[in-house]
């Protein structure tokens, strides 16, 4: 487990200089930290009473960084003192919308890209395989707030079925599964286009050197149907790549998150930074980016390791060490 | 071992040299888009370049009389019709093209250039250099870019308004259009920094680059001779893919409400501003959106042909 | 086998090369461990001769090229050329030394940047070292050319991947040669190519030594090869020398186990000929990283016996000219051989 520790190790560190990076960039142009904390226009008396608060406010930066750190990772996460309300509430009450979008994202793109590209390696060179690919590099060409418009204009004002601009709001599937689809569906398909626009093109790629490869012909000689050869064999074996991709995809996919939620609804942890962001409410920003940080660290971290237990390379690498 | 281990964003991330080449598939189709590429990309810089001098082009920031609240629709005299204020959307399509394009091709030149020299020390000589310069470009791809990209333009307001001063020079000249630039810039950086290190790991090991030592060349040389050339394909190709990229996160940041000042224009501002009212008049949200997605989709193209061109195979940006 | 020692090293002053104990190793990531790739070898090469390193893959004798060459620096050991230590210079100091000693690759497509123009690539080692003028370089680089065969005009005007493997192979020769150097170290230089080829590649590589008076170091894994063209060959296993001895002397009767598996595996170009029974290897080569104490080659050998697994041999000399590092030869060089391998009869 050597290698896993050196991985984790590289991704600590990762996770440091992404949250000192937020940090001193939220300190870029201003003059008065603690005004900051306390949420931009209020009284000398809030401000005295962050001071008391935080009286590490004056010391240097790293100094600073540490306090930070040591309280994030005691769980002392603290409150916004402009909207009066603790940084776990703030979690508790944004999160799950955060967090039904990406995961529906990521859901729908599996289920566009992994029948297309698998049927298009297939039947490689043919109709479908031109059409899909032509498509593919179309929808790759649209930026997430173009799909957002069309999907506006093309579904959501055509048909009465979904929540307008900005009006979705969060709904648990368990609560209402309905009014869970009416509400999740258009932003989730917003970033899902894309991702599975991506991952179609990636698994076909994969797919059609999967399926020149000798183990396909041996299984193929063997005489496995061409079906199962397809679906189990090949398909099995580019699982990898696309687990890699979802993981490499995560950042992007929580930054389009964040553009989806400020166009459709519902409000999540995007919504919350951006009105951080804009009154510079410090503890927040670096809350929701420091979670946003332990996400895609976590899941490239993940798939590092499936890679060392899959691929005999790092594990022959990791035997050696 | 370490080289051969998938770094934080995975193995992909890297460009093989030598791909596997894509065979014949859509011979066809390529040349066929990217003459549409090309083609689009010059008409609009024609426009963008003598926007002031075509007589059909009017200007963007100008109210036309009897043409507010989005009384014209697209006709032969406003032909992407008028916006809310009674702008001429062609007009504000034109100049906001010239915006974002400066704004993204200046910022990839600048990530080119550092993300050039950094990805090929760090590919070359490795050690602790590669490992101090990777962690930062291993952090600044770990987080989306885009919150990352509004953060750093918000403070850059903040900063404009301060009293600061470095070297006696204020910041107030420092407006969102340079913010954005500078922010792209150093997110460029990271991915072309990742895809150059790559390469020159893989390029440096090449007899070639030891038959130049062995004949006595300097570093230097062997990095500017023998390395950057083999480089360079690759970068062509990851220019206007970067630039598509660019150009969309343009969009999206704009759409978060960090564009340029208004009056100014820009797509994805055009598109905030209008989206809300796209059923009584689709022409002022839906122009800007087709001529982003011509213009990403010429960039991406014209990328693509060159990496096919020159067999570079790239799995992310 | 796997023997240190430098009995073998001559005391002539007519010495161009002498390596003494070099060792090279490089670390497995950051584990802390270290491949040992070459263990401890000592080599001498005289003016004027060509001197054949055999092994198989992965025993070390390319980075004993590369090694010598400076590229890079051994972790230690001496590398003495044309009466210069190298591996105490400064960098800038070897840099100059080293242009009299070049380097002739195995790859012939990957030796060529494919981004250059031939001709360019050629005269590169003049442009680096500012060789006279444009005009005088353009001379030396196409006498050069013409020399190993590649028209001038064509090189001026293509790119590597316009030639052939062999054609690549006389371009790097070329650009070897215009430094005018003293030694040339071949490293595989003809086993990428055809059969065909390689010996068009050997008679140019003989000519142009018996023209430019060079010296030749020979790193190939065929013995067959290296059997035509070497005065002397040296046989490496695992990072360390086995068997020093004169080409002919070395192939008629091999005193070292390994030396004798190697020449045993020479194909036999006659159906009727009996395979050698006697001559026979276990197993594949242990790691480097991890060598086998004692003789590095006691687990493969079929004569091993305990000492062989304690004491590690040193060369030692059985005839003149002849070293072997072991512990048991199949001959001391007085007797009659008793196992040889087919092509004893060379």
């Amino acid at each position: 487990m050597r290698y896993a520790a050196q991985r984790l190790v590289q991704f600590v560190l990762v996770f440091v200089v992404v949250t000192f990076i937020v940090m001193v960039a939220t300190r870029i142009g201003s003059d008065d930290p603690a005004r900051d904390l306390a949420g931009g226009l209020v009284s000398d008396a809030q401000i005295e009473q962050v001071k008391q608060d935080y009286p590490y406010l004056d010391k240097p930066l790293v100094v600073q960084y540490g306090y930070w750190l040591k309280d994030f990772v005691t769980g002392e996460w603290g409150k916004s003192y402009a909207a009066s309300e603790t940084v776990v509430d703030m979690f508790q009450q944004r999160m799950p919308s955060t967090a039904f979008i990406a995961f529906w994202a990521v859901v729908l793109g599996l289920l566009i890209a992994v029948p297309i590209g698998v049927y298009a390696a297939y039947r490689r060179d043919r109709a479908f395989d031109r059409v899909s690919g032509f498509s593919s590099f179309g929808v790759i060409s649209m930026p997430p707030l173009v799909i957002a418009v069309l999907l506006l204009y093309l579904v959501v004002v055509r048909y009465g079925v979904f929540p307008t601009v900005g009006r979705s709001r969060y709904v648990a599937p368990w609560d209402n599964p309905i009014e869970h689809f009416k509400n999740f569906f258009i932003p989730a398909l917003t970033l899902g286009l894309g991702l599975g626009a991506v991952w179609s093109r990636l698994l076909r790629a994969d797919m059609i050197l999967t399926l020149q490869s000798d183990a396909v012909m041996m299984a193929r000689a063997k005489g496995i149907s061409p079906q199962r050869v397809l679906w189990v064999h090949a398909l099995r074996a580019s699982i990898l790549s696309l687990m890699t991709s979802v993981a490499l995809q995560m950042s992007a996919l929580l930054g389009g998150a964040v553009v989806a939620e400020q166009f459709f609804g519902p409000k999540g942890l995007g919504e919350r930074l951006l009105i951080a962001l804009q009154q510079n409410d410090l503890l927040i920003i670096q809350a929701i980016t420091a979670i946003i940080t332990v996400f895609v660290v976590f899941a490239n971290f993940l798939v590092d390791l499936l890679y060392a237990v899959v691929d005999p390379r790092i594990r022959l690498a990791r035997t050696l060490g | 071992m370490a080289e051969t281990l998938p770094s934080i964003t995975g193995t992909t991330a890297a460009i093989a040299p030598v791909g596997v080449a894509e065979p014949t598939r859509r011979r066809r189709l390529p040349s066929l888009g990217v003459g549409f590429g090309v083609l689009w990309l010059a008409t609009l810089v024609i426009l963008t370049v003598f926007a002031g001098n075509l007589p059909f082009v009017r200007l963007p920031t100008q109210a036309v009389n009897g043409a507010s609240n989005y009384a014209l629709g697209p006709s032969s005299d406003f032909w992407f019709g008028s916006d809310r204020l009674g702008r001429d959307v062609f007009a504000r399509c034109v100049y906001g093209a010239r915006i974002s394009l400066i704004i993204a091709v200046s910022s990839i030149v600048v990530g080119l250039l550092v993300g050039t020299a950094l990805g090929m020390i760090c590919g070359y000589f490795r050690g602790w250099i590669d490992r101090f310069i990777s962690v930062f470009v291993d952090a600044l791809l770990a987080f989306p870019a885009i919150i990352f990209a509004a953060l750093l333009v918000g403070r850059a307001k903040a900063l404009r308004q301060s009293e600061i001063e470095v070297l006696g020079f204020g910041f107030g000249w420092f407006n969102n259009t340079w913010a954005i630039s500078a922010v792209f810039s150093l997110l460029a950086i990271a991915p072309i920094t990742r895809i150059v290190r790559a390469q020159t790991l893989s390029l440096s090991q090449r007899e070639y680059v030891l038959a130049a030592r062995s004949l006595g060349a300097r570093t230097p040389r062997v990095l500017l001779r023998e390395i950057l050339p083999n480089v360079v394909p690759a970068l062509v190709s990851v220019m206007f893919t970067g630039v598509a990229i660019l150009l969309a996160a343009e969009a999206g940041l704009a759409f978060l409400g960090y564009s340029v000042e208004p009056p100014k224009a820009s797509w994805g501002l055009m598109v905030t501003e209008n989206r809300e009212f796209i059923e009584e008049a689709w022409w002022a949200t839906l122009f800007p959106c087709v001529m982003l997605f011509l213009t990403v989709l010429s960039f991406n193209l014209i990328g693509d042909r060159v990496a096919r061109r020159f067999d570079v195979r790239e799995a992310a940006l | 086998m796997a023997g240190t020692g430098k009995a073998h090293l001559s005391d002539d002053g007519d010495v161009l090369l002498r390596v003494e104990d070099l060792v090279v190793e490089f670390p497995v990531g950051r584990t802390g461990l270290v491949v040992n790739a070459v263990s401890g070898i000592s080599l001498d090469v005289r003016t004027g001769e060509t001197l054949g390193l055999v092994g198989e893959s992965g025993c070390g004798k390319s980075t004993t090229g590369r090694a010598i060459m400076q590229l890079p620096r051994p972790t230690s050991g001496s590398v003495t050329f044309e009466g210069r230590q190298l591996t105490t210079m400064s960098t800038s100091d070897m840099r100059e030394a080293r242009t009299r000693m070049q380097m002739i690759f195995q790859d012939p497509i990957s030796s060529l940047n494919p981004r250059r123009k031939v001709r360019d690539i050629v005269m590169e080692p003049l442009n680096i070292w500012k060789r006279g003028t444009a005009p005088e370089r353009g001379d030396v680089v196409d006498r050069t050319l013409e020399e190993v065969g590649i028209d001038p005009m064509r090189a001026a005007e293509s790119q590597p991947h316009q030639f052939s493997g062999g054609q690549c192979q006389r371009i790097s020769i070329a650009r070897s040669l215009v430094l005018d150097p003293s030694l040339i170290i071949c490293d595989e230089p003809v086993s990428a190519l055809d059969v065909s080829v390689q010996a068009q590649v050997l008679n140019l590589l003989e000519d142009l030594k018996a023209r430019h008076g060079l010296t030749l170091m020979f790193i190939a894994h065929d013995l067959a090869v290296v059997k035509n063209i070497s005065d002397r060959v040296a046989v490496m296993y695992l990072g360390k020398l086995c068997e020093v001895a004169p080409s002919d002397e070395l192939y008629r009767i091999p005193a070292h186990p390994y030396t004798n598996v190697l020449l045993a595996s020479i194909p036999v170009p006659d159906p009727s000929a009996q395979p050698a029974a006697v001559v026979e290897v276990i197993g594949e080569p242990p790691s480097p990283v991890l060598p086998p104490a004692g003789c590095r080659f006691h687990p493969r050998c079929s004569n091993a016996q305990d000492r062989c697994r304690q004491e590690e041999p040193q060369l030692r000399s059985i005839g003149p000219g002849h070293f072997v590092a072991c512990h048991f030869p199949v001959h001391d060089g007085t007797e009659a051989v008793a196992v040889r391998a087919p092509v004893s009869s060379n």
